[in-house]
């Protein structure tokens, strides 16, 4: 790293003086250390002045000069915004001088004659790094884009106004742009900009009548500290007018997180909660507002001590994996072909959480690995322990998460439980879902590829809940097609449903693949699924998921059947 | 002639003047201005018309330039000049005491006049 100091920086000096002498004299001893300028008088130093203004670091001006004197400079100097930047150090040997001077706005003085060199470099060295610390401080104070105040700065006042507060305190608000990496990739960074200068623009307006500060936090989110609205349905609608006013071509929608003032927590909390509720209302365009309440706060509580109790709950075995049966439905009698491995959490406190509480949760936080490994190793184990007690192949299907694709050892870790289990590959199958493959979708086509030539079947799990493509189906390296359940709900009573379905197995059969419907619950169901030619169905008509003991009757169960069968 | 030989001359302080302007050029320059840009000789003519605000000025430019060079007692001698106009400040000699200060100044400075032109006719 490069210290900031040692950047060589090109500093330029003005010296205003009427006498030749004294210009000569400080250029003398500024000179190796600065670029020096020269006014004769107050009138060019003003010339001077206002035509270097980006690149003068300091002035060094005479007061009594002819034409325009020092404290003339110094009072046109202060009424302008730009100018004022500028330290001045006047030049004197009048103590009365050196005080109406400070006070008019002088950063410093230098007496004459100028004999005291060291202490001149040292007092406009010091007055250079002063100033440009003060301009330093104020271009990081406030964020160049939306003039709102930088996130840092903005929390520095927050805590200020929370610690010294005299009233009942303020609410935190997040503002949010809805899919704003969508409005840049569409219409172009520059019309993105000018969203967030806008909405900049509109939250100070709305500040100018109320008590509160404002930042632009990063890209699109902005926060605010503000007293207390009565109505923040009213003033998000009121927010998205103007941005639609703003912008009646291009569709941007806001959405508004709000943690209330009340109960007594540090500003960061309270930022951190709005942003919660900001976040949980992503994609809602219907509703774009979340107060934050109870309700979420007992639910982040919740996640939160999920999150904690993740390592405790693989050490201690806390989890369990359940097995749903798949069968064979153009088989008469159907037969267990397969099963799918299942996750299932018993909190020694809480008891049985639901996989749906818990596997966003980690897969959101990236922990989610942890749990598909401990599952893969006990589904690897539990192949091998019915294949040893009733020499019986049943194949298992393990879930693949988007994160497990960014293990650089995925490929020889399900190697190696085959190996270490002594499987067959096709005995351990693999699934993932659509989602896993829309992100990073070439390196996980090449480690399916990979998994594929060893021997593993792959299984897209959901097919058609997300964003399927048929794209994806031609380059996919698949073996099998598992329907969402949602096209199997309604297959009975809906002939859209049906269709769909029917062509979701045309597709596959087209593509030599085979499909796997998810969710069938009825006979109804099984009957138009087996007419139509679905090959395999998962679901409650046949076992919801079980333990290993009780799959073990379904195996003794269709064992069973086979020796009926050989008999006959 | 060499500059400390004027400096001896004239009675200036050599030493003073190049702390101030540390090199000998710097001095020999604004020591062979002095007789042209006329900044003691202005101080002499306001003499002559007594007017505050110009003694006061031409005092205070006076100082300033023979301080930088070294020619101490004229730097002095306009000093109280210009304190003595400073406006706002309260008169302390008479005119007639004024005046004896302006001849004692403009004896010292044609004392340096000779000298410098003697310098630079070296």
């Amino acid at each position: 790293m490069i210290d900031s100091k040692f950047i060589p920086r090109h500093r330029t000096v003005l010296v205003v003086d009427d006498q030749e002498i004294n210009r000569d004299a400080l250029g003398i001893i500024l000179e190796d250390d600065y670029d020096v300028l020269y006014a004769c008088d107050g009138e060019e130093a003003m010339q001077v002045i206002e035509a270097r203004l980006n690149d003068l670091s300091i002035v060094l001006l005479d007061l009594i000069m002819p034409k325009l004197n020092g404290f003339e400079v110094l009072e046109r100097a202060k009424k302008d915004e730009q100018m004022r930047q500028i330290p001045f150090i006047v030049l004197t040997a009048e103590k009365n001088a050196e005080l109406k001077a400070l006070q008019m706005g002088a950063a410093d003085f230098i007496t004459k004659p100028f004999d005291m060199h060291e202490v001149i470099l040292a007092r406009v060295a010091r007055i250079i790094e002063l100033s440009e610390g003060r301009q330093l401080i104020n271009a990081a104070e406030h964020d160049r884009l939306t003039g709102l105040l930088t996130r840092s700065f903005f929390f520095e006042y927050v805590e200020q106004l929370y610690r010294y507060r005299s009233d009942k305190g303020m609410d935190a608000l997040v503002l949010n742009v809805e899919q704003f990496h969508s409005v840049n990739a569409l219409h172009g960074r520059e019309f993105g900009d000018r969203v967030l200068r806008m909405l900049g623009s509109i939250i100070q307006d709305f500040l100018k009548s109320q008590k509160g500060i404002a930042c632009r936090a990063e890209a699109d989110r902005f926060e605010i500290y503000c007293q207390p609205q009565e109505d923040y349905q009213a003033l998000l609608h009121q927010f998205q007018e103007e941005i639609n006013a703003f912008s009646p071509d291009v569709s941007v929608h806001l959405r508004m997180g709000v943690n209330p003032a009340g109960e007594d927590v540090e500003p960061v909390v309270m930022f951190d909660r709005a942003k919660a509720a900001c976040n949980l209302v992503r994609g809602n365009f219907q509703n774009p507002l979340m107060i934050y309440d109870e309700e979420l706060r007992r639910r982040e509580l919740l996640n939160q001590r999920l999150l904690n109790d993740l390592r405790a709950a693989v050490d201690e075995k806390q989890f369990t994996v359940y097995y749903q049966p798949k069968y064979d439905i153009q088989c008469d009698p159907p037969r267990l072909s397969s099963a799918e491995a299942l996750i299932r959490w018993k909190h020694p406190e809480l008891g049985m959480i639901s996989p749906g509480q818990f596997i966003p949760l980690f897969e959101g936080n990236g922990l989610i690995s942890v749990v598909d490994h401990y599952v893969w190793e006990c589904a690897s184990r539990q192949i091998a322990a019915w294949k040893k007690k009733f020499q019986f192949s049943l194949p298992v299907s393990i879930n693949l998460s988007r994160a497990d694709f960014y293990d650089k050892n995925l490929v020889e870790r399900l190697d190696l439980l085959i190996k270490e289990n002594q499987l067959e590959y096709r005995e351990l199958k693999l699934e993932l879902t659509e989602s896993a493959y829309t992100e990073n979708a070439k390196h996980v086509m090449e480690v399916l590829g990979k998994l594929r030539d060893l021997g593993f079947d792959i299984e897209m799990d959901d097919f058609g809940s997300g964003y399927s493509s048929l794209n994806m189906l031609s380059e996919m390296p698949l073996d099998v097609l598992k329907m969402d359940m949602k096209f199997v709900r309604h297959i009975e009573s809906s002939q859209t449903s049906f269709r769909l379905v029917k062509l979701i197995l045309d597709i596959a059969s087209n593509l030599s693949l085979k499909v796997v419907a998810e969710g069938v619950e009825t006979k109804g169901q099984l009957t138009l699924l087996k007419d139509s030619g679905c090959d395999i169905v998962q679901g409650f008509y046949f076992s919801k998921p079980v333990p290993p003991e009780q799959m073990e009757e379904l195996i003794e169960k269709e064992i069973g059947i086979a020796r009926k069968e050989r008999t006959i | 002639m060499t500059l400390q030989e004027l400096y001896q001359l004239i009675d200036g302080d050599y030493e003073r003047a190049i702390h101030v302007l540390m090199v000998e050029k710097l001095i020999d320059k604004h020591i062979r201005k002095l007789v042209k840009n006329g900044v003691v000789a202005s101080l002499l003519e306001a003499g002559k018309t007594m007017d505050p605000t110009q003694l006061f000025e031409t005092a205070h430019a006076a100082k300033g330039v023979c301080a930088n060079l070294g020619l101490v007692k004229i730097a002095d001698a306009a000093s109280e000049i210009a304190e003595e106009y400073r406006p706002g400040n309260a008169r302390s000699m008479s005119d007639e005491m004024v005046r004896e200060k302006l001849a004692e100044i403009e004896k010292l400075y044609q004392k340096a006049v000779d000298g410098i032109r003697q310098y630079e006719g070296a």
